[in-house]
């Protein structure tokens, strides 16, 4: 089972809210899916914003350099804790170009866990997945 | 000179009047938002250990139950290992139940109202009710469900909780086994003015050699209002081997 490395949550106005939750009393194990070692960085163009609970979704188009596009769909943090760790809904819309820090699937398939997010508007937000913390490298 | 004497008598009594009263007649007040004690926010002072929840008491399933419980963790870590977690409630967007909602995953929020505590869990908006000065009800008078029946009184500065009717499919904490006769004590406490504890207690003479405890600690969160959260669009599913896997979209 992963460990946790804490990292703080951009967002001052919300460090008194900051939670640090130990993983293994969760019972949430799906973040076993990704690969938090060989992280990947994603730049292309956003085609669908999902703010629902039990996770936010970025679906991103990524031109290869053989000139097509892959599609791929990366898992975020609740709309809950990405609220308490300074995004807002707004953040993000269809159309941006954004460069994404993500933990790939560990099955090769073409999604992931977002790790940080650099917006179109040069913000960097990070997920707060689990909420306050980073895996351990 | 007898007038200001006399004055000053009635206002220390009505002064000791209105003490004793706070401390006899009303109950502590454990309303508002509450975070996980102690939390991690940049540039925190340490925790005061005093307020820190204090360890967990050991586990001790029987030995029919203990041993199918180790082998279920160890397929668990086993499993995230190779990358293919196995799926559990939570991957389904089942809520929690009692006792695990009552974990500060997310907040909480409790409302004190006349004969009833009701306590609200942020994730997947779990709400339980406890009944003030009412008697427990038999256990196989309550429909087993998530969250139980509770009753409760106050002694001196401490809620006692009873829980009952929790079914056998909502896990315990660290999804624990536990039988239709678990009964759940809580006694909660303000052990600072802004810092709450829930002893939680696990009684169980189907699945648990001794009863088992354990505590969970809040910081009070003024000012923070609940968000809601309504699990409508699970990404995660569960394949036919009982894994969990994201559903990835073509665009």
């Amino acid at each position: 089972m992963s460990s946790i490395r804490v990292a703080g949550l951009t967002g001052a106005a919300l460090a008194g809210l900051a939670m640090l939750v130990p993983l293994a009393a969760s019972g949430h194990h799906s973040f076993a899916m990704f690969d938090h070692v060989h992280r990947v960085t994603l730049a292309g163009t956003v085609t669908r914003f999902q703010w629902t609970n039990p996770h936010v979704f970025i679906e991103l188009d990524v031109p290869e350099a053989n000139g097509q596009t892959k599609h791929f769909s990366i898992e975020c943090a609740s709309p809950n804790v990405l609220m308490r760790g300074g995004w807002k809904y707004t953040d993000v819309k269809v159309g941006d170009k954004v460069k994404l820090l993500i933990n790939p699937l560990k099955d090769g398939s073409a999604g992931g866990m977002l790790e940080e997010a650099t917006l179109a508007d040069g913000r960097t937000l990070g997920d707060s997945n689990p909420p306050g913390g980073v895996f351990e490298r | 000179m007898k007038t200001l004497l006399l004055s000053l008598v009635v206002l220390a009594a009505a002064a000791a009047a209105f003490a004793s009263a706070t401390a006899a007649g009303s109950p502590p007040d454990l309303s508002g938002t509450w975070s996980v004690y102690p939390g991690r926010a940049k540039g925190s002072t340490p925790p005061d250990p005093k307020l820190v929840a204090p360890p967990p008491g050991p586990l001790l399933l029987k030995p029919k139950y203990a041993q199918p419980y180790e082998a279920m963790r160890a397929k668990q870590r086993e499993s995230d290992q190779r990358g293919e977690p196995l799926a559990n409630a939570s991957t389904e967007c089942i809520p929690n139940g009692m006792p695990t909602m009552m974990f500060p995953i997310y907040p909480i929020e409790i409302l004190q109202t006349r004969g009833q505590v009701t306590i609200i869990q942020e994730a997947m908006s779990q709400v339980r009710r406890i009944y003030l000065g009412q008697p427990q009800m038999k256990i196989e008078d309550v429909p087993p469900g998530y969250f139980g029946h509770s009753v409760g009184h106050w002694e001196g500065d401490t809620l006692v909780v009873d829980t009952v009717g929790v079914k056998e499919e909502v896990l315990g904490y660290k999804d624990t086994p536990h039988s239709s006769q678990m009964r759940i004590t809580e006694r909660f406490r303000l052990v600072a003015p802004d810092v709450l504890h829930d002893q939680i207690t696990v009684e169980d003479p189907v699945t648990l050699e001794k009863p088992w405890t354990y505590t969970f600690a809040y910081r009070r969160n003024p000012g923070y209002q609940m968000l809601e959260y309504v699990c409508e669009n699970n990404r995660e599913y569960v394949d036919d081997k009982g894994v969990t896997r994201m559903r990835l979209q073509d665009r």
